[in-house]
């Protein structure tokens, strides 16, 4: 076998032009689900029965099935299901069919993401612990502001690592949006091997776009922590309290 | 001053307080002794509504309240009144030790960011901590944790104080310097009341010791009463057990 470099060569800068797609939609989605996500970690922290319950099933069900299974669903009930809404009951002659079908991406990507990120931030929350805020409220804070200045500044940092693995883990799973006919760097590179049957020259060259992508997006990260974590000066938290101790028993 | 009357609390089926009642004068300081379980912690937190009690009064100067219908009003009310010191320092960890002292005076009191610095640096000095002013959390001892604990609390400037165990979780050799900054307090006429386990602090610095055992109190009185001449059986067994080397006198 051998490997057909000029068409490596080629589909690679057009894969390329399919980065702006997968930035866009990862971007994009990332805006949307964190603030839904965060409302949702709080309103299970703060135990609000009914909400809870709801939020609790939504991320249980959206965990419990395949990213490639929601597309399959929503891709084929939602525009009918919109054709419906928009034709039938609001009496509109708009063509729904010539909706962008990113916009479903959008949908399906935001909705898994929303349910990962408000289980990571529900964490994150839960480590800064009770104690600080009861000290807020003691000298005489109100529970916003106790939130605000204290917990979620501190949150944040602690789910940095975590928020960057969504990040990751969504950026990859953009690669699905292809199944939805959009076209980011996977649907070009398909496109073009399909065309001669290149296909293992067309994979290579999105196998090394996602690793630069990923890599980047990695890089990013570290630099926000390091920014982030000024106030944990001490040695001890040079990879967390874990390290620390090991190193004194071992 | 301050006098809770037939405070009432149960998480669950489990009963802690079983209607304590508590008089302060001003300049008191109370020590309620007692073992594990026997509700003093519950007290102190039901005094500044960190639990929620579920029956009995509360009078502070001239605000009365029933603790089952506390209005949010009355609660910030009587917050403002109060300080907390609590066992595990309670530090906001994303703040340094001065923002820690002038954070409740900025963002609760509303005071100008220069007047309230002045008063942290001045709280600070007073707890033998003005060389870390700029200091993080992570960067001080367990010992110099809490003196910023008891600077915070001393900040505000409150009519009592309550120290919820403040030495349990410091290493014996930390204890004496939080101890001497509260035996300042006192000197300087602090109204406190303190759930400790160090006796030669209720016997040095007390003016009224309370033993509480299984959510009522048994005995009070002063130390002297209490530490020679304890009336009731428990209250012996528990002092017998605590100091090994006790002597009464009956």
């Amino acid at each position: 076998m051998e490997l057909n470099t000029k068409f490596m060569i080629e589909t690679f800068f057009d894969a390329l032009a399919g980065i702006p797609v997968t930035l866009k939609l990862t971007l994009i989605t990332l805006l949307v689900s964190a603030p839904i996500a965060f409302f949702m970690a709080l309103g299970k922290i703060e135990k609000r029965k009914i909400a809870g319950k709801l939020i609790s099933g939504y991320v249980s069900f959206i965990r419990g099935t395949p990213v490639v299974l929601q597309i399959l669903f929503l891709y084929s009930l939602l525009p009918t299901l919109l054709n419906y809404l928009v034709k039938d009951v609001l009496g509109l002659s708009f063509n729904v069919f010539q909706l962008d079908t990113i916009l479903y991406a959008y949908i399906v990507f935001v909705l898994n993401t929303t349910a990962v990120l408000s289980e990571v931030f529900r964490s994150a929350l839960l480590t800064v612990g009770h104690g600080q805020m009861e000290t807020a409220l003691t000298i005489g804070m109100t529970k916003r502001q106790a939130y605000i200045r204290i917990i979620i500044p501190q949150a944040v940092v602690s789910a940095l690592p975590n928020i960057c693995n969504a990040t990751i883990g969504l950026l990859k799973s953009t690669s699905l949006a292809f199944m939805m006919s959009v076209q980011d760097v996977t649907a070009i590179a398909k496109v073009k091997a399909a065309y001669g049957y290149n296909y293992i020259e067309a994979y290579l060259d999105i196998c090394f776009v996602y690793i630069v992508l990923c890599s980047a997006i990695q890089l990013v990260f570290k630099l926000i922590e390091r920014y982030a974590c000024a106030y944990k000066k001490s040695s001890r938290t040079k990879g967390g309290a874990l390290y620390a101790r090991n190193k004194e028993y071992i | 001053m301050l006098e809770i009357k037939n405070i009432y609390k149960a998480f669950g089926n489990n009963e802690v307080l079983k209607g304590v009642s508590l008089k302060v004068e001003k300049g008191d300081v109370v020590v309620i002794l007692g073992p594990s379980g026997s509700g003093k912690t519950t007290l102190l937190r039901s005094i500044d509504f960190l639990e929620k009690a579920d029956a009995g009064e509360i009078i502070f100067d001239d605000i009365h309240a029933e603790f089952a219908r506390i209005s949010k009003k009355t609660i910030s009310q009587i917050r403002k009144k109060t300080a907390f010191v609590f066992q595990n320092y309670n530090l906001f960890h994303n703040k340094t030790a001065l923002q820690n002292v002038t954070e409740g005076l900025i963002i609760a009191r509303k005071l100008p960011k220069e007047k309230a610095i002045e008063i942290g640096k001045r709280a600070l000095d007073k707890v033998g901590l003005s060389e870390r002013y700029d200091y993080y959390p992570s960067q001080l001892s367990g010992g110099q944790q809490q003196r910023v604990g008891i600077a915070r609390a001393i900040a505000v400037n409150p009519d009592i104080i309550l120290f919820d165990e403040p030495t349990s979780a410091l290493d014996p050799e930390l204890i004496g310097e939080v101890l001497g900054v509260m035996k300042e307090l006192a000197k300087e006429g602090t109204t406190m009341i303190v759930v400790t386990h160090e006796m030669h602090f209720a016997q040095d610095v007390a003016n009224r010791v309370v033993f509480m055992d299984g959510g009522r109190v048994v005995e009070e009185g002063t130390p002297d009463e209490m530490f020679s001449r304890p009336k009731e059986e428990r209250t012996r067994q528990f002092l017998r057990r605590i100091l090994p080397d006790f002597d009464y006198v009956i």
